[in-house]
């Protein structure tokens, strides 16, 4: 008898290569959610054992990262129940638009350069804590996992349009809740009193 | 005007305004983001604003969650798995 014939295709081998190798990205995105180390750890695990038992779902070829997170979102969001269903007004230009009104505003009294003197990581990942969902999960998406409006709408299972007007909007109550940051730390612009 | 103007003139300020997240997030067309790209040389008010969005995104990139999955929990997660079904070398 010869030697038997290599498995032509070994999913746990796969799933190892594949799924397992992404995990750092996966913990740091729960981190991302959750805001607390114990949380993410908790997501984490359940994200793995149900991504291991549908791995025969997944097709091989695409974004193993973008399924992970789509698992991962779908735990934290049964967790905490935090799932609404939210009739948003879609109007993406308009968020857009919106955010340049406020800059507007901001740039008359010095408020702008505060923002940006405030806006590093500890009072980000605060106030990104505070932002609510759905809003939320899109900023990370796109802007701390760096994926595209395409690639957050398979994660989130909206179309781009909804995406492009939670992301937005996101955006705009995070500036929001940073400059609250800002103003109760003390920090105030350089056009009134003193700055810090 | 020079072409670059004439191109710039284009895009008005206010499509601007309306694009400009899918702009700074290169979500447009090419020949879009070259238009707007034009219209941000020769306007220093739509400038201004992106320059701001900008770096408020730098930012908010730059805050993102760091460090490796630890240990701890790597090990007890294959562990769970192992006890799953999962056949690994």
């Amino acid at each position: 008898m010869g030697m038997p014939a290599p498995e032509p295709h070994d999913p746990h081998a796969a799933f190892s290569a594949l799924a397992l190798t992404a995990m750092d990205d996966v913990y740091r995105f729960a981190k991302s959610l959750t805001h607390d180390e114990s949380d993410a750890e908790d997501v984490v695990q359940e994200t793995y054992l149900r991504a291991f038992r549908s791995w025969h779902t997944f097709q091989e070829g695409t974004d193993v990262r973008r399924w992970l997170f789509t698992i991962a979102r779908n735990v934290f969001l049964r967790s905490k129940e935090r799932e609404r269903r939210t009739i948003a007004l879609e109007d993406p230009e308009g968020e857009s638009a919106a955010a340049v009104a406020q800059h507007v505003e901001w740039r008359r009294d010095g408020t702008d350069e505060l923002l940006l003197r405030v806006g590093v990581g500890p009072a980000i990942t605060d106030a990104l804590a505070a932002v609510p969902e759905p809003f939320r999960s899109a900023v990370i998406l796109v802007d701390l996992e760096d994926l595209s409006y395409d690639a957050a709408s398979e994660v989130l299972g909206v179309p781009v349009g909804t995406v492009r007007s939670r992301l937005f909007r996101g955006r705009r109550v995070l500036q929001t809740l940073l400059l609250e940051h800002a103003r109760d730390a003390g920090f105030t612009t350089t056009a009134g009193s003193e700055s810090r | 005007m020079t072409t670059s103007e004439i191109s710039a003139a284009t895009i008005d300020c206010r499509t601007l305004v309306r694009q400009l997240w899918d702009f700074l997030d290169g979500e447009l067309t090419p020949a879009r983001e070259r238009a707007i790209a034009e219209h941000l040389r020769v306007c220093k008010g739509c400038f201004s604003h992106v320059d701001f969005e900008r770096k408020f995104l730098a930012a908010v990139h730059a805050a993102r969650e760091s460090g490796a999955a630890p240990e701890a929990m790597r090990a007890r997660i294959l562990s769970a798995l192992h006890e799953a079904g999962l056949r690994t070398e």
